[in-house]
């Protein structure tokens, strides 16, 4: 047993049983109310996940809240470098992003309800920048640190300025930028199921609130543990994929947490 | 002097991509480009924040979104670095919570709003519980990563003089990671701030999200900005605040970048 328990990938499951566990044992001895056995709620999860409909709502939410991160990729991690880089366009930045900072993305939905409708244009929109703030910051952190001998070495063989920040800065700072990327995937992952319960139309959130709404409450539970693991795995398939791209750096942080 | 200079410049720098939003924005109003019941004028916009920031019901509504953002992020601290000195403090209940918090810690926390509607009902606890979830979790990381990076070396001295390991904990090397804690802390206010906003917007009859929510059911776009802007400011008034108190808190400590 102690050697099982030290083994990858055992604690946390471990940790899941546990936790389900106390649900089970909260709802059935100590009887709170609104919550229904764990067993109930997870006996409809065959329903939930063999209906057509809700794997294409759960498919729409994913394909959104993949190119909403994308393109957040595209567009924040040039301007992290460069602010990085370069003194004017860091002060040029800043404040900008310090006032941004502390406004609720999702909450920002209904206004551009208004403009883009409540279709896929806006909640892309939201999600886009929902992460771009963490990836910016990020990318800003890791291509100041990044040692200036390389690049003035790289500046007397001849490199040009734009050559040095991708074939230099970029990968020297990679893995604070996917430091980054992890705390806007989770955010991303936030801001889609928000984003869906504000304009409720399509996608894992309307899912979630219209069992709310009719009282279905083991649906409810049902839905909040497949967000729930849908956040865990794509969270360890980051970590996979960091492990693969900057395995020669240092992990930084076992795990990284996020605003909304 | 030059250095004041250099900074002078960079606050004027940086207000040239503020200014050319506005200007932005005032453009597109003026020029009609954008209808007032899509895009209302900024001056419009800041005129009633004024008027709104010296309405009695308005700064209601602020004050309960304020007490359920205290209340949230007063738990979360305590329970935060409570379990952060517990799982420094024993291995046991480290090995219990790490998995735990590794499995808990990437779930989006909103899709448990639902679930604290059900079992602590519509009023302020289900907010106050979905505050305290999402903000735990950086602060006690944060204290858990900055209590294990402790030089042991000051442990092992104060050990070494008499003192007792659990209170060594305390003593020492929770001391010893307060700047790692206050920013933690700090993470996890901002945290608040927004989850407390869409907690309101989600299901509430007060406070600044519910605020929005009603200006955006009956199409009245100034009123919809109001509380956003409230909000932020909110935010970066309590971000300044702590900052401020860190800095008296960690005076003596090797400043950091």
């Amino acid at each position: 047993m102690g050697r099982v328990a030290t083994l990858p990938g055992v604690p946390p499951l471990i940790a899941c049983l546990a936790l389900l566990v106390a649900w089970e044992f909260a709802a059935r001895v100590l009887g709170i109310s609104g919550l229904p056995p764990a067993s109930d709620a997870l006996a409809q999860l065959p329903a939930i996940l063999s209906d057509p409909e809700s794997l294409l709502n759960i498919a729409a939410s994913l394909k959104r809240m993949a190119i909403g991160f994308a393109l957040a990729l595209v567009a924040a991690v040039p301007i992290g470098l460069m602010m990085g880089r370069s003194r004017t366009v860091a002060a040029f930045f800043n404040p900008l992003l310090m006032s941004i900072y502390p406004v609720p993305k999702a909450a920002l939905m209904p206004i551009i309800m208004l403009w883009l409708g409540i279709g896929d244009a806006s909640k892309t929109l939201v999600i886009f920048l929902g992460v771009s703030l963490p990836v910016i910051y990020h990318s800003y952190q890791g291509s100041r640190a990044v040692e200036e001998k390389i690049l003035w070495s790289a500046a007397a063989m001849g490199m040009r300025a734009p050559a040095r920040l991708f074939r230099i800065v970029l990968p020297a700072a990679l893995p604070e930028i996917l430091v980054g990327c992890r705390t806007g995937l989770v955010l991303a992952l936030i801001t889609m199921v928000t984003s869906e319960m504000i304009a409720r139309q399509a996608g894992v959130g309307n899912i979630l609130f219209n069992a709310l709404d009719m009282a279905q409450y083991d649906t409810v539970y049902a839905m909040i543990v497949v967000i729930g693991v849908l956040g865990y795995v794509l969270d360890v398939a980051f970590e996979r994929l960091r492990l693969h791209l900057v395995g020669w750096a240092a992990p930084t942080h076992d795990i990284v947490v996020g605003t909304t | 002097m030059s250095v004041r200079l250099a900074a002078m410049r960079d606050v004027l720098v940086g207000l040239i991509p503020i200014a050319l939003i506005l200007g932005l924005w005032q453009a597109l109003t003026a020029s009609g480009v954008a209808p007032p019941s899509l895009l209302p004028p900024p001056g419009a916009v800041f005129a009633r924040l004024i008027q709104q920031l010296g309405s009695l019901t308005y700064l209601q509504h602020a004050a309960t979104t304020l007490l359920r953002l205290f209340a949230g992020f007063g738990i979360a601290v305590a329970l935060g670095v409570a379990l952060a000195v517990a799982a420094i403090g024993s291995k046991a209940v480290e090995s219990a919570l790490m998995p735990l918090v590794r499995v808990l810690a990437p779930v989006p926390k909103v899709a448990l709003y639902p679930a604290f509607i059900l079992t602590l009902g519509f009023e302020d606890a289900s907010k106050i519980a979905l505050v305290v979830a999402d903000a735990v979790f950086p602060i006690l990381l944060a204290t858990y990563q900055g209590m294990s990076a402790v030089e042991p070396k000051l442990a092992w001295v104060a050990q070494a003089v008499g003192v007792t390991r659990a209170r060594c904990v305390f003593t020492v090397v929770l001391p010893a990671a307060l700047p790692s804690v206050l920013t933690g802390c700090r993470i996890g206010l901002v945290i608040s701030c927004i989850v407390v906003f869409l907690a309101e917007m989600i299901t509430s009859t007060d406070g600044l999200g519910h605020l929005l929510v009603r200006a955006a059911r009956n199409f009245q776009t100034v009123d919809m900005f109001v509380p956003l802007i409230t909000i932020s400011l909110l935010g970066l008034l309590l971000n300044a605040g702590f900052n401020a108190l860190r800095k008296r808190l960690l005076a003596g400590f090797p400043e950091e970048k």
